[in-house]
């Protein structure tokens, strides 16, 4: 993947992920996370390469059939991106803009079902009372749940989350990837998480794979990050490096 | 000679002597050897700018400018002016150098040669332009100008000359951080560059303050009448009444002449003896023959009143007879009255009237001016213009909110830029548009034969067509897009790409053979004459046609790689530069337009108003669209929201404070701008206002005044209060 004005993002990135699993991306600021998860997406066009999505070349798919294929996969951001003006409900239901005929938006329409649903993704992630409020007068952790119940909307297959704690406090963290966690094991969603700190990579990931400088320089299980010697880490997250957290 | 201006500080004593002359010579070379390129530069630049003003500013005195006469007096002022600065700056030299003796003295007696000089322009400004410049010279050219700017530009030579010196002696000067030399401030030259700029504007404006002052009187009078015109505002009631007596002129023998009145017992009555005679007459030798005297008697009026003794020509006009003016008696207390007059003179002259006039001799009466309590016609009609006004605002609001609120999508760069799109749809695009375009008129025309031409049915004629153009056109569009992307796909990749090339770069060969053909008509034609333009301008058009082919050829092989082209940008290009270039122009031109269009009246105002408001509130709008977070756009791609339900649920949401802001401001300035509007005929209460100035009717055109700032300090009131409440 390169920018336009010629940042080389990505290279040579290639790994797969499993249906079910929950995948950790790990890797210094500016590494090339939120570059991964945008082009799997295809928030950004890769320059080069091919994504497969269930067996499916997804790379060149023209805008309306990327429309279903993007409703399947949720995402999740650092600074949440919700509409701060808008009610927390409206932010839910806009997950599901993907099912709905577009025309319906002119009279900022959803149905029935769609409402019930939003209703039960804040049930979900614990802040039905909040429905009405403006997104804006939520906590950061909140907003968050807004946005997964967001992506709960997509009924996804897959979620993108990119960071998702690197904005809340380690408490709220865990409260959120707690979530992250629960709808890999009980909806069986593939996610796909890029993350800071590593016991929270351990806490939480099967597999775990580390950038730098846009190429994958570690791939493995949690395990092997615990094992990894502070080299193999240094390599990972450049040589000045220091290990926070994990030991 | 330079060395004796230098002004340094102590740590800086002494300049660079061949600096200092070569920026004498030629302004900023010295400091351009010195190594300080763009300080040379500009100032060489800025005193040859300022030369050249000055120096047209000074001729524009003759009639018939001579240049090189007023260039010559110009140039041997400034030197005058040099000259007597120069020895100012050496005595302050001589000064400081034996008498003050303190470094801290040397910068405050800088301020002194400059108050001295000043106050020495003033005095012997005209000895010194007597001395060098011979009087018929002087009455060519703008003297005060010329003295006050050359004196000016005398100081600008000086001081580049010493900062020539300061500049020049490298070694001296203190570094900057990076290592770099620090250059000496520009503050100087600014400041007398402003000075000399502010000479030009004085004459250029023709600020003339004695005459202000001398002749204060004038607005005095006419200013009370503008600042408290409210007794204008209403009606008074006022009881009139008149009584006449028939007057015959010139007697006759056959007619009798009226009879005089007789005398009532109980209402008001006049009588005149005799009751006809000559009128009064105005040979041409001059002077004045009087008519026949009359006595005139009456009674019955209120005792103590103020009468008015008026004539009426034959035909009933009332006339104020010349010379004599209105003659008033006072009643007395028998509320009878006596007196003499003479028969006017009439507007119809004995010579042209045929036979014998019979004139009224009116008595009038009128009591005092009681308050009605109603509203007087000039209010009621500033009243009607000040709605008119405010309307004319809120509709051109109204209607610019509904073109700038889609307008201002496609005019926002953060929306648009990610728009890219194949050239083998684009062609399709393009031909679709045409296509369903001219589809559109060919509907358009035959529903206008149905119902009997623009003249029977503009309005439902207009609507059908922008519909059938506006929606076979978008047919076209997508239709096309998606055919062309089809068929040219069957040509492989690279084949089809670079066959939509060939078909784009033929396409823009239309454009390209008419803007050669503008070129020609309108460039060419200006040096050539049209005639002669005309001759070959075809030849012109196909180049055109070439260019623009090749162009795109070009731009599409550099694209060859991504085979996308950024059509959204160039949209946005497009549109950006059409609403800069429509708000670019002010209102008030658009209604001079208007009314010629739609004659004068407040439709006019309305039309041009909405024009502006259109640009500048699309404008407006997309920037407010340009500062949308991203984030939530971001969000709904990712969730598989198409454009327009992004639009609605993440940016509408984020743009409606300020698009409300927006509009509530504008729509203030709206109704300020058609208060104006009138003036050039856009209808409102400016329309009223222009007539009452002209009439010289200062107390309506106060009301008017009156009610225009209350409207709009309530306005602005109100619009701030809401602005307030949505931001
Ligand atoms: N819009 C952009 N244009 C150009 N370069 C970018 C852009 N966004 C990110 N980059 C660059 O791409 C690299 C990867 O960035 P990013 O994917 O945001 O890293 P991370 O999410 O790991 O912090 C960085 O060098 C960054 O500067
Ligand atoms: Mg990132």
């Amino acid at each position: 993947m390169v920018y336009p004005d010629g940042t080389v993002a990505l290279r040579d990135v290639s790994f797969e992920v499993k249906d079910g699993e929950f995948l950790g991306v790990i890797g210094l600021s500016g590494s090339g996370k939120s570059t991964l998860l945008r082009c799997i997406n295809r928030l950004l066009e890769p320059t080069s390469g091919r994504i497969i999505w269930n067996g499916k070349d997804i790379t060149h798919l023209p805008q309306g059939e990327l429309r279903t294929v993007r409703r399947e996969i949720g995402m999740v951001f650092q600074q949440f991106n919700l509409v701060k003006r808008s009610s927390v409900l409206t932010n839910v239901l806009s997950g599901r803009l993907g099912y709905t005929p577009p025309s319906w938006a002119l009279a900022n329409r959803f149905s029935r079902q769609d409402r019930q649903m939003a209703v039960r993704a804040l049930e979900r992630v614990g802040i039905p009372e909040k429905a009405h409020n403006r997104a804006d007068e939520l906590s950061g952790g909140q907003q968050q749940r807004v946005g997964i119940a967001r992506a709960l909307m997509q009924e996804p297959k897959m979620i993108l989350a990119d960071e998702p704690v690197a904005s809340l406090d380690p408490v709220l963290a865990h409260s959120i990837l707690g979530y992250l966690e629960k709808l890999n094991t009980e909806d069986n969603i593939t996610v796909l998480c890029s993350l800071h700190y590593l016991d929270l990579v351990q806490r939480y990931c099967e597999r775990v794979i580390g950038l730098r400088d846009g190429k994958v320089v570690f791939e493995g299980s949690k395990d092997d990050i615990a094992k990894m010697s502070d080299e193999r880490f240094r390599e990972i997250y450049g040589e000045d490096a220091v290990r926070m957290g994990g030991q | 000679m330079a060395e004796t201006k230098n002004t340094q500080l102590t740590e800086n004593p002494r300049g660079s002597l061949l600096h200092a002359v070569l920026s004498l010579i030629v302004p900023g070379l010295g400091q351009f050897v010195a190594g300080a390129r763009s300080r040379g530069i500009s100032l060489l630049l800025t005193v040859l700018t300022l030369f050249g003003l000055s120096m047209w500013t000074v001729a524009q005195r003759a009639r018939f400018p001579e240049y090189a006469m007023a260039t010559s007096v110009y140039f041997r002022i400034v030197l005058a002016c040099a000259a007597l600065l120069l020895f100012l700056l050496a005595i302050r030299h001589l000064l400081t150098r034996f008498v003050l003796k303190d470094p801290l003295a040397e910068t405050f007696t800088m301020y002194g040669v400059v108050i001295v000089f000043f106050v020495l322009m003033v005095w012997v400004g005209d000895d010194i332009l007597a001395t060098v410049v011979s009087a018929e010279q002087l009455s060519q050219i703008h003297a005060g100008t010329a003295l006050y700017s050359g004196g000016a530009l005398a100081a600008l030579w000086l001081w580049q000359v010493g900062d020539a010196a300061r500049v020049g002696n490298t070694k001296q000067l203190p570094l900057n951080r990076d290592g770099s030399k620090r250059f000496p401030t520009m503050a100087g030259a600014i400041v007398i560059a402003c000075l000399l700029v502010f000479a030009l504007g004085y004459n250029l404006t023709g600020v003339d303050m004695p005459k202000a002052i001398r002749e204060y009187q004038d607005v005095g009078i006419l200013l009370p009448r503008i600042l408290w015109p409210w007794r204008a505002a209403f009606a008074y009631d006022q009881e009139v009444f008149e009584v006449v007596q028939r007057i015959q002129a010139p007697c006759t023998d056959e007619a009798a002449a009226p009879p005089s009145n007789p005398v009532l017992d109980d209402d008001p009555w006049v009588s005149a003896t005799p009751t006809c005679g000559e009128l009064s007459s105005r040979p041409v030798t001059g002077g004045l023959i009087l008519g026949t005297e009359l006595t005139i008697t009456g009674g019955n009026f209120v005792p103590g009143q103020e009468v008015l003794i008026r004539w009426a020509n034959p035909i009933g006009n009332p006339f104020t007879p010349r010379g004599m003016g209105e003659t008033t008696i006072i009643i007395d207390e028998n509320g009878e009255f006596e007196t003499k007059l003479n028969i006017p003179d009439a507007v119809i002259s004995p010579e042209t009237a045929t036979g014998a006039q019979v004139h009224s001799l009116i008595i009038r009466q009128e009591s005092v001016q009681v308050f009605g309590g109603r509203l007087s016609n000039e209010m009621q009609l500033a009243l009607i213009g000040l709605l008119e006004t405010i309307m004319i605002g809120l509709m051109a609001t109204f209607f610019g909110i509904v073109a700038a609120f889609p307008l201002s999508f496609l005019a926002a760069k953060n929306l648009m830029a990610p728009i890219m799109s194949a050239p083998e749809r684009i062609v399709g695009n393009v031909l679709g548009l045409l296509a369903g375009g001219w589809a559109g008129l060919q509907v358009t025309d035959f529903v206008s034969d149905r119902l009997g031409g623009l003249d029977q049915a503009p309005v439902q004629i207009f609507l059908v067509g922008m519909i059938a153009v506006l929606g076979l056109g978008y047919l076209g569009l997508q239709l096309g897009g998606r055919l062309s992307e089809a068929l040219l796909s069957r040509l492989g990749k690279d084949g089809g790409y670079w066959a939509a090339a060939g078909l784009l770069a033929a396409l823009a060969g239309f454009p390209g053979y008419q803007m050669g053909l503008g070129f020609s008509r309108g460039v060419r034609a200006i040096v050539l004459g049209a005639e002669v333009a005309a001759i070959n301008e075809e030849f012109y058009g196909w180049i055109g046609a070439v260019l623009a082919a090749a162009i795109t050829l070009l731009y599409l092989y550099r694209k060859r790689s991504t085979r996308r082209v950024p059509i959204g940008l160039m949209l946005y290009a497009v549109i950006r530069t059409i609403l800069n270039v429509v708000r670019s122009v002010e209102a008030l031109i658009y209604a001079i337009i208007a009314a010629i269009w739609v004659g004068l009246g407040p439709f006019a105002g309305t039309l041009a108003l909405t024009l502006h408001t259109i640009a500048s509130l699309a404008k407006l709008y997309s920037e407010a669209i340009e500062s949308i977070d991203p984030g939530p756009l971001e969000a709904l791609d990712a969730v598989g929201a198409n454009r327009l339900q992004s639009i609605v649920y993440a940016v509408v949401p984020q743009i409606l404070p300020p698009v409300i802001s927006f509009t509530v401001y504008r729509w203030d300035i709206n109704v300020r701008m058609s208060t104006l509007l009138g003036f050039v005929g856009g209808g409102g209460i400016g329309f009223i206002l222009l007539q009452w100035i002209r009439l010289y009717q200062y107390e309506a055109v106060g009301i008017a005044v009156w009610l225009i700032a209350i409207t709009v300090a309530l306005l602005d009131y109100v619009s701030s209060e809401i602005r307030e409440r949505f931001v």
